[in-house]
């Protein structure tokens, strides 16, 4: 199960993603990213302290938006994960690509 | 034993009661000649009635059997059996009384003796015309028959039998009992005649025929009952009366009574024929409308049939059907007895109409029935609209137009939406089924594709003295996203390879089979692992979709310097178990996946490691599949699980260890939990 919040905090845009990210419902955090991305968002943190999992094809989401956000500059910005989480990002090597902060504040705080 | 022969009824029954006739015939002869010459013959006329009774039921024997024999019991078929049989009796006399008119007064035409056997043939064609269409009336009167009546029928034979010893007690004079007896079977035989069931069952043709033949049957009746008056008011010249029987006068009165039933109801059935014929056609229609297409048949024959028994069943003056495909572009399938242009402007019609508006836009498609149309054309006065509902949703209409104004009954309304109804069902039934042809052919497929894909995954793993390997995979789905193989560079160095697409399923199967062959060709030029990964990465990042990745880890081992050296792209780190300190430790080493950055800063994120083995060592490489896998209180097998298992079971040999580490993870995700991602595993233990 999984269900999305977009929160807009100007100039941030906050998604709290709830639940499992897996294979079945990956399509549902794709569609809130590019709606985002459509609505001209610059600046995307992801609340990831209510993702209790996350499987390969969650992290091919994030993934495949790397390049994008790159060319149309918008800044991508993971905070809050459990531990288990940040695991799985950090085992992909994608903590390296995409800034991961404890929390909140750490993440509004880098600039 | 003698063996008695099997006796025919038929031919026994039909050749005695010939023989009871001749026999009949020759004692009444005997009797006259006794009169004439006023010599008592000393025949007792009780001898007669019985050969008459015996005649009467060798008669009755023969047609009983006859009648059940004869497969052919159409009602028209047995009419006319009814009606020949009379009309031969009838000519027969009609034939002796011409001759009697030649013959005039003639001495031939006074004899007694001549006179006699024309009235015993007489006798014999009235028995048998009046016992077998009384047989034949039995058998309509059967027809569909209840238990009361087959009693009412007993009774009446009972009464029948009765009647034929009735001379016995009566010596042949007409009193208050042969009236008596006549009334209750008359009586009896009125109640019969009203079972008429068979009737509706004629078509409007059949009525017709039917009518004609029991006219002919009522005539030929009426004759044969009147000659047999003259016969009687002629007493003198017969010395016994064989015709004044209650037996036969009340056969004649039934016979006449059904007939005349018959003949009326029949009559006045004719103009509703119509109507019990269209709904004959009805529930016909109705079957072969609910009879299953075949899988390779087509819908359209069930539509086909559709509007033919919609057509015939509202009497419509033309009619059309049209699917709606994609966005409301609506072919038109079928027209009959309807012009193109004519339905073009009736089409217009319809458009335009505001409550087939809103007939057309409703939502609840299931709920739908047929919308009866007044319009203004030229030609037609009333339309109906009926739609063609399939899972729930409108998949075309059907458009029933008739000249006069209010075409449509409410009748021809129910019976059309039933008729839609049921081809809808079979159309969806069809439809079901083709799918589920559909779905078994890819379940076919499927199972080519494991095929292929487990022999994508090496047979026998390459190795020398220096160490032992063991290797499994399992994928959640029919394919599978894992992959693992080996590879020997020289005598003295092997690589192990392991691979994980993202996700699972097909799209994960095709991009394993990807990663297998750029692994192949990169592992023979002989790479460091470090180049290793970066040439995959640039070679995967061409051919993965946007959001798929793999993670891998690769392992060069050199048995002569006991060196092993590793990269690891992303993927859940490798377990390594020291036998000096009896240890295992995930091995730390940093790597991005392959297929995240596509460009060329991917050889920044990629590191490359190196360590010596000795004896006991043992390397456990496996996908996340194992370490993600749930049990029922949704904990992860994990990675401490695995390394105390290996920890604990060391001493085993690899592939001991790895059925170890395989039951316990079924254990853990328990008895019927499935591990929902596919999972792979290898054990390498250093000599």
């Amino acid at each position: 199960m999984l269900s999305i919040e977009t929160q807009l905090e100007n100039p941030n845009h906050i998604l709290i993603p709830k639940g499992e990210i897996d294979a079945s419902n990956s399509v549902q955090l794709d569609e809130s990213i590019r709606k985002l991305l459509e609505e001209g968002a610059k600046s995307i943190l992801v609340d990831g302290s209510f993702i209790e999992y996350i499987s390969s094809a969650g992290l091919g989401v994030f993934m495949s938006y790397l390049e994008d956000f790159q060319e149309r500059g918008v800044s991508l910005k993971i905070f809050s994960l459990s531990p288990r989480v940040l695991e799985v990002f950090k085992i992909l090597g994608l903590d390296r690509l995409i800034p991961i902060f404890p929390n909140k504040e750490a993440a509004l705080n880098d600039k | 034993m003698i063996k008695l022969p099997s006796i025919h009824i038929g031919r026994l029954s039909l050749l005695l009661s010939i023989l009871v006739w001749l026999a009949l015939l020759f004692v009444d002869l005997v009797r006259l000649f006794g009169v004439i010459n006023n010599l008592n013959s000393g025949i007792a006329p009780e001898f007669t009635w019985i050969l008459e009774i015996l005649f009467f039921l060798t008669v009755y024997l023969f047609y009983n059997y006859n009648l059940q024999k004869n497969t052919q019991n159409e009602f028209i078929n047995l009419l006319w059996r009814a009606a020949s049989t009379g009309i031969f009796a009838s000519a027969a006399f009609l034939v002796i009384q011409l001759f009697y008119q030649f013959l005039g007064d003639s001495k031939l035409g006074q004899e007694p003796f001549l006179r006699n056997f024309f009235y015993h043939v007489h006798f014999a064609l009235i028995s048998i015309f009046l016992i077998s269409t009384t047989l034949l009336w039995k058998k309509l009167i059967l027809y569909q028959k209840t238990k009361q009546v087959v009693q009412q029928w007993q009774t009446y034979e009972i009464g029948l039998l009765f009647a034929m010893f009735f001379v016995f007690f009566s010596q042949n004079t007409f009193g208050y009992s042969f009236i008596f007896g006549f009334v209750i079977l008359t009586i009896l035989g009125g109640f019969l005649s009203v079972n008429l069931k068979w009737i509706p069952y004629l078509t409007f043709k059949e009525k017709w025929k039917s009518l004609l033949f029991l006219a002919l049957i009522i005539v030929c009746s009426v004759y044969l009952f009147l000659q047999t008056n003259a016969y009687s008011s002629a007493q003198q010249t017969y010395p016994i009366n064989l015709l004044d029987n209650l037996f036969l006068i009340s056969l004649f009165v039934f016979i006449l009574i059904y007939a005349l039933f018959s003949f009326l109801v029949t009559l006045f059935n004719l103009p509703t024929s119509s109507v019990f014929e269209q709904k004959l056609t009805e529930a016909i229609n109705f079957q072969r409308l609910s009879q299953s297409i075949q899988p390779d048949e087509d819908e359209e024959k069930v539509l086909d049939i559709l509007l033919d028994s919609s057509m015939s069943a509202s009497f419509a003056d033309g009619a059309w059907l049209e699917l709606y495909q994609s966005e409301r572009n609506q072919a038109v399938l079928q027209e009959r007895w309807i012009e193109s242009k004519e339905r073009e402007e009736l089409a217009e019609l319809i458009e335009s109409n505001t409550s087939a508006q809103n007939w057309a836009k409703d939502t609840k498609a299931e709920l739908l029935s047929p919308l009866p149309l007044k319009i203004k054309h030229p030609k037609f006065g009333s339309l109906l609209l009926v739609p063609l509902v399939v899972n729930k949703a409108v998949i075309g209409r059907l458009v029933l137009c008739k000249e006069l104004k209010d075409g449509f009954n409410k009748e021809m309304v129910t019976i059309i939406e039933t008729f839609s109804r049921q081809a809808s069902i079979s159309v969806e039934n069809h439809r079901l089924l083709n799918q589920a042809i559909q779905n078994e052919r890819y379940q076919e497929e499927l199972k080519i594709a494991q095929r292929v894909q487990k022999a994508l995954l090496p047979n026998e793993l390459d190795h020398n003295q220096a160490f032992e390997i063991c290797a499994y995979s399992n994928a959640a789905d029919e394919v599978g996203g894992d992959y693992y193989d080996t590879f020997q560079l020289d005598q003295n160095r092997f690589v192990f390879i392991i691979g994980d697409v993202s996700g699972k399923g097909t799209s994960a199967a095709f991009h394993m089979a990807q990663m297998k062959g750029v692994f192949q060709s990169l592992i023979q030029l002989n790479l460091s692992p470090k180049e290793f990964m970066t040439r995959s990465n640039a070679a995967l990042s061409r051919c993965l979709e946007r959001n798929h990745f793999i993670t891998a880890s690769i392992f060069i081992i050199d048995t002569q310097n006991h060196q092993v050296c590793h990269a690891r792209a992303g993927h859940v780190p490798t377990l390594l178990y020291r036998s000096g300190d009896q240890k295992a430790k995930y091995l730390e080493i940093g790597g991005l996946g392959l297929g995240i950055l596509r460009n060329m800063h991917y050889e920044k994120h990629v590191e490359e490691k190196e360590f010596t083995y000795h004896s006991g060592d043992i390397l456990v490489l496996f996908t996340d599949g194992i370490v993600e896998a749930k049990n029922q209180k949704s904990q992860q097998f994990g990675f401490e699980r695995i390394r105390a298992l290996v920890e604990m079971n060391q001493y085993l040999s690899p592939r001991e260890i790895q059925t170890k580490l395989i039951d316990t993870l079924h254990d853990f995700v328990g008895g019927d939990g499935l591990i929902d991602d596919d999972y792979s595993l290898m054990v390498v233990k250093f000599n």
